[in-house]
C-alpha cells in the first residue's frame, strides 16, 4: 500500500518535474525555426553537392588511383578533413571532403540552440516569467535539448536519403547520417552542460566553441600527424572524428556510433545534474564582490570597451594560439615534394590546396581557415555595439557627453584591430616549427606576412557588419551570413566547381594568397580602401538613427 | 536666461504609429516639472528626443538654449538621465557604473557621491547582475545626482524604489531646487508629484493635454460637495450651471461642482437654509484620472 503510495507520489514528481515540456518545444521551435531550417539545409546541400562534384573532380582513367592515394596521403587535407577510407567511391570520398565538417558544424548549431533556448532566455529574464506558470524545473532544458537532437535527426535523415540515392549502398549512406546526426548530438550535449556553467549565454558560447574547437584540433593534429606517430591514435579522443571513424562505404564499423550516443547521453544527463544544483539565473561560481571604485583607466567608452572585450579577447588569443603551434607542429611530416602527375597538380588546385610545395600549400590552407575564423571575431566584436543598445547600455553612455562617433569607434577599433594583430601572432607562431628546424625567424615573418595579407578581407567582413548596424540595425545578423559564405566558400567552393564568379564573391577570394600566388598590392588597397569606406558609410547611419528604436 | 527645456510642434512617428503629435512643453529655469500621461502617451519618447536619441520628425525643440540632436554631447555635460529601468553592465559593480558614467559625463564630485551612497544605503561593490531592481535604479540615481548639472532628466526614476528611499530621492531634489536645479520628472507615483513638483504637464495620445501648477489644474476640476439642508431642494437645481452627479434624498444633497459654478451653488444652498456643509477638493488621483481617462 505504501509502496503504491510512493510510486504514485514518484510519478506526479516526475510528470511535474517535465511539465509543460510540449508548450516549451512550441516555444523554442517558433523562436529558432529560421535558425535551424537554414542550418539544415545548408549542410544538407553542402553534402549533396559535394557527392554530385565527385564526377567532375575525380577525372576518370588509369591515374584516377593514383591520384586520389595522392590526395588523400597530403597531411594538408588528412588534417583539414580527416583520414580517408575508400575515395573511389563518391559517398566515401564525400564522408572525407565534407563529413566531417558537416558534423562539426552540426555539433556547433545544436550548442548553440540549446544555449539560444536556456541560458539566453535566463539571462533576458524570460525563463522566469514562464517558470513562474505551470512550467516543469526540467521542462525548459528538455524542450530545448530535445528540438536540437531533432535538427540533428533531419539534418542525418535528409543526408543519408540524399545519399542513397546519389551513392548506394542505403546501408553505407545511413551510416554517414547516422554518424552526423550522433555527433549533432554529442554538440547538444556539450550546450546542455556549458549553458548551466556560465551565468551569461556570451560565456556559455565560448565555453561550447572552446569545447568543440579543441576537439576538431585535435583531430586534426592527429591526422596530420606521420603515419608512424604516436598522435594518430588520439583521433579516437574527438568526437567530431567518430562520424568518419565509423568508415562509411569503407566496411562500417557500426559499434563506434554508439561512442557519440554515449557522450550525447551521459552530457545531457551532465547537464541536468549541474541545472538541479544551481539556482535559477545562476552559474555553477556565484559571483563574487567587485571593486567599489572604478579604475581610474575606466573613464569613458575606450575604458570600458576594454572591459568588456578583454576576457573573451585572451580567451579567443589563447585559443588561436594553440591552434596555430599545434597545426605548425604538424609541418614537420611534410618534405617538399612537388609531384610529376600533372593530374595530382590539377587535382590539387581543384580541392582548392593549391600550392605543390607541401609546406607551403599547409599553411595557405591553414592561414585560410585562420582568417574566416578571424573574421567572425571581428564580426562577434562589433555585435557588442548592438547588444550595448539592446540592452540599453548605449542609451545610458549617449545621454553622457559620449559622443556617437566614439561610442561606435570604440568597438569598431577592436573588431579591426584584434583579428589583425591575432593574425599575425597566429602566422607567426604556424611557421615556429619551421623557424625552429631551419634555426631563422624567416619562416615566422613569412607566414606572418602571408597571414596579415588576408587580414583586409576581414575588415570588409567588420564594414559590411557596421553598414548594416548603422543603416538596418534589425539585420545586423546578416553579417554572419557573410562570413558563414567565405567559410562554404573556401571549403568547398573548388570541389563543387562554382562559377568563377560566385567563388570570388567573397570579401578574401581576390587576396593573394601568399607565397603561392605573387604579392597583389592593388587587391591589399582596395580591399582595405573598401573596408574604410564601409565603416564610414556605416558610421553615417549610426549618427543620423534613432538609438533604441527604429 | 532661456528655459532649459522649450519644445513646440513636436512630432515622432515609428512607422504608422504617431508616438508624439504636437506636443508642447517648456520647463522654466529651477522648476521641477511633473510629466504625467498614461502608459504609452509618449513620455519616454519626448524625453529621448531631449537625449537627441531619437530624431525629431517635425516641430522645433531647444535644449539648454541648444539642439539636442546636432549638439548631443555637449549638452550632455550640462544634464543628466535616469531611464526607468535600468540595465547595468553584469560584469561591472555598481561602483564602476557610477564612475564611468559620472566621468563619461565629465566629471563627478566625489563629496556627492559619497554622500549619496550613504544617503541612498547602496553597496557599490556588487556585481551588475547581482542588484535588486531597486538598487539598480540606485546606481543609475546616484550616477546622476552626484553630477554638477543644471538640468535632470527624470524618466520614472524612483520605480522599484521602497518608501524610505523614495523620501531620501525627494530630499535630495528639493535641496537640488535650491541650488537651481531644473527637472523633468516622469512618473506615476501622483505623492511625489505633488510633493516635488511646481508644475504639470499631462500628455494624452502625444499631445500635452493640460498644463499649469498643481493649484491651476485644481481650479479646472470640480469641488465634490455635501449638504444637509432645512427645505428640500427644488427640481431645477440639476439644471444649475457647472454642477453634476446630483444626488438628492431628503434633504440631504450630494453633488460635483465645477470652479466656475461654486459661487453660485453656496448662494442657492444659503437660500434654502444650510445645517451642515462639507466640501473637498478634488483628489489628485482623481484629478488625474479625469485626464487619463479617454471619456472625459
Ligand atoms: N521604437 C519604437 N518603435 C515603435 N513604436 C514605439 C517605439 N518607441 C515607442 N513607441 C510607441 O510610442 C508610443 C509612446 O511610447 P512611450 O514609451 O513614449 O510611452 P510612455 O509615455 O513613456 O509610457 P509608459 O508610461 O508606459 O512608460 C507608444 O505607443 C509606443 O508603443
Ligand atoms: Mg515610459
Amino acid at each position: 500500500m505504501n509502496a503504491t503510495v510512493a510510486q504514485t507520489r514518484r510519478a506526479t514528481d516526475t510528470a511535474s518535474r517535465y511539465a509543460a515540456t510540449g508548450l516549451l518545444i512550441r516555444l523554442a521551435l517558433r523562436q529558432s525555426r529560421a535558425l535551424y531550417v537554414t542550418w539544415i539545409a545548408a549542410l544538407t546541400l553542402t553534402t549533396v553537392a559535394t557527392v554530385l562534384a565527385y564526377e567532375r573532380v575525380v577525372p576518370p582513367g588509369a591515374n584516377a588511383e593514383l591520384t586520389m592515394a595522392a590526395l588523400g596521403g597530403n597531411p594538408t587535407m588528412r588534417a583539414m578533413l580527416g583520414p580517408p577510407f575508400d575515395l573511389m567511391n563518391p559517398g566515401g570520398f564525400t564522408m572525407w571532403r565534407v563529413g566531417t565538417f558537416v558534423a562539426a558544424a552540426l555539433a556547433w548549431m545544436a550548442a548553440f540552440g540549446v544555449i539560444r533556448a536556456t541560458r539566453a532566455e535566463e539571462e533576458d529574464g524570460r525563463l522566469e516569467l514562464l517558470r513562474a506558470g505551470a512550467v516543469g524545473r526540467r521542462a525548459p532544458l528538455t524542450a530545448a535539448v530535445l528540438v536540437a537532437a531533432a535538427a540533428c535527426l533531419c539534418t542525418g535523415v535528409f543526408i543519408a536519403v540524399s545519399l542513397t540515392a546519389a551513392a548506394p549502398p542505403a546501408r553505407s549512406a545511413l551510416a554517414v547520417g547516422l554518424g552526423i546526426a550522433l555527433v549533432g548530438l554529442v554538440g547538444a550535449g556539450i550546450g546542455a552542460v556549458t549553458a548551466q556553467v556560465s551565468e551569461s549565454a556570451r560565456g556559455a558560447r565560448g565555453l561550447a566553441s572552446a569545447a568543440l574547437g579543441a576537439a576538431y584540433l585535435m583531430r586534426a593534429v592527429a591526422d596530420g600527424s606521420a603515419e608512424a606517430s604516436g598522435l594518430r591514435p588520439l583521433a579516437w579522443l574527438s568526437p567530431l572524428e567518430w562520424a568518419a571513424l565509423a568508415r562509411p562505404y569503407a566496411a562500417e564499423r557500426w559499434w563506434v556510433l554508439v561512442l557519440p550516443l554515449a557522450l550525447a547521453v551521459s552530457l545531457v544527463w551532465l547537464g541536468f545534474r549541474l541545472e538541479s544544483v544551481r539556482d535559477h539565473g545562476a552559474g555553477l561560481r556565484s559571483a563574487g564582490q567587485g571593486p567599489a571604485r572604478g579604475a581610474a583607466g575606466l573613464s569613458g567608452v575606450v575604458g570600458l570597451a576594454v572591459r568588456l572585450h578583454r576576457s573573451s579577447l585572451i580567451g579567443w588569443a589563447a585559443g588561436v594560439a594553440v591552434f596555430a603551434v599545434a597545426m605548425g607542429s604538424l609541418s614537420d611530416a611534410f618534405s617538399t615534394m612537388v609531384s610529376d602527375l600533372p593530374e595530382l597538380a590539377e587535382i590539387f588546385r581543384r580541392m582548392g590546396g593549391g600550392a605543390q610545395d607541401l609546406r607551403e600549400a599547409f599553411y595557405v590552407a591553414m592561414l585560410g581557415l585562420i582568417v574566416i575564423v578571424l573574421a567572425m571575431l571581428g564580426v562577434q566584436v562589433l555585435g557588442t555595439l548592438r547588444r550595448e543598445e539592446e540592452r540599453g547600455h548605449a542609451e545610458l553612455l549617449l545621454s553622457t557627453a559620449v559622443p556617437r562617433r566614439g561610442l561606435a569607434l570604440s568597438h569598431i577599433v577592436p573588431a579591426i584591430a584584434a583579428p589583425t594583430v591575432l593574425m599575425a601572432i597566429c602566422g607567426a607562431l604556424l611557421g615556429l616549427n619551421e623557424a625552429l628546424g631551419a634555426g631563422s625567424v624567416e619562416p615566422m615573418g613569412r607566414v606572418a606576412w602571408a597571414g596579415l595579407v588576408l587580414t583586409p578581407g576581414v575588415w570588409v567582413c567588420v564594414g559590411v557588419a557596421m553598414v548594416l548596424h548603422g543603416w538596418l540595425p534589425q539585420h545586423a545578423g546578416l553579417a554572419w551570413a557573410l562570413v558563414g559564405w567565405s567559410l562554404f566558400v573556401a571549403w568547398i567552393g573548388a570541389v563543387l566547381g562554382l562559377p568563377d564568379w560566385l567563388r570570388s564573391a567573397t570579401p578574401f577570394a581576390a587576396l593573394p594568397t601568399l607565397p603561392v600566388e605573387s604579392m597583389d598590392w592593388i587587391a591589399v588597397l582596395l580591399h582595405t580602401a573598401l573596408a574604410v569606406v564601409f565603416v564610414a558609410v556605416g558610421l553615417a547611419g549610426y549618427r543620423r538613427r534613432n538609438i533604441g528604436g527604429g | 536666461m532661456s528655459a532649459p527645456i522649450d519644445i513646440s510642434g513636436l512630432r515622432k512617428t515609428f512607422g504608422s504609429t504617431v508616438a508624439l503629435d504636437s506636443l508642447d512643453l517648456t520647463v522654466k529655469a529651477g522648476e521641477i516639472h511633473g510629466f504625467l500621461g498614461p502608459n504609452g502617451s509618449g513620455k519616454s519618447t519626448t524625453i529621448r528626443v531631449l537625449l537627441g536619441l531619437l530624431r525629431a520628425d517635425g516641430g522645433t525643440v531647444r535644449l539648454l538654449g541648444g539642439r539636442p540632436w546636432e549638439d548631443a554631447p555637449a549638452l550632455h555635460r550640462r544634464l543628466a538621465y535616469v531611464p526607468g529601468d535600468v540595465s547595468l553592465w553584469p560584469n561591472l559593480t555598481g561602483g564602476e557604473a557610477i564612475d564611468l558614467l559620472g566621468r563619461a559625463r565629465g566629471g563627478i564630485d566625489e563629496g556627492r557621491r559619497a554622500e549619496l551612497l550613504e544617503r541612498f544605503d547602496l553597496d557599490p561593490s556588487k556585481k551588475g547582475r547581482t542588484y535588486s531592481k531597486g538598487n539598480r535604479q540606485k546606481v543609475a540615481l546616484v550616477a546622476a545626482l552626484a553630477s554638477d548639472v543644471e538640468l535632470l532628466l527624470l524618466d520614472e526614476p524612483t520605480s522599484g524604489l521602497d518608501p524610505l528611499m523614495e523620501r531620501q530621492f525627494n530630499e535630495v531634489i528639493s535641496e537640488n531646487r535650491r541650488e537651481g536645479q531644473s527637472v523633468l520628472l516622469s512618473s506615476h507615483i501622483l505623492t511625489e508629484v505633488e510633493a516635488l513638483c511646481d508644475h504639470v504637464s499631462i500628455i494624452k495620445a502625444g499631445r500635452v493635454v493640460e498644463s499649469g501648477t498643481l493649484a491651476q489644474l485644481r481650479h479646472l476640476t470640480r469641488t465634490q460637495v455635501a449638504a444637509t439642508l432645512r427645505t428640500p431642494p427644488p427640481a431645477d437645481f440639476a439644471a444649475l450651471a457647472g454642477v453634476h452627479d446630483l444626488h438628492v434624498v431628503g434633504t440631504r444633497l450630494t453633488c460635483q461642482v465645477d470652479a466656475s459654478g461654486l459661487s453660485e451653488l453656496l448662494v442657492r444652498l444659503a437660500a434654502l437654509g444650510v445645517d451642515t456643509l462639507s466640501s473637498s477638493p478634488p483628489t489628485l488621483e482623481e484629478l488625474f484620472l479625469r485626464h487619463y481617462d479617454e471619456r472625459v
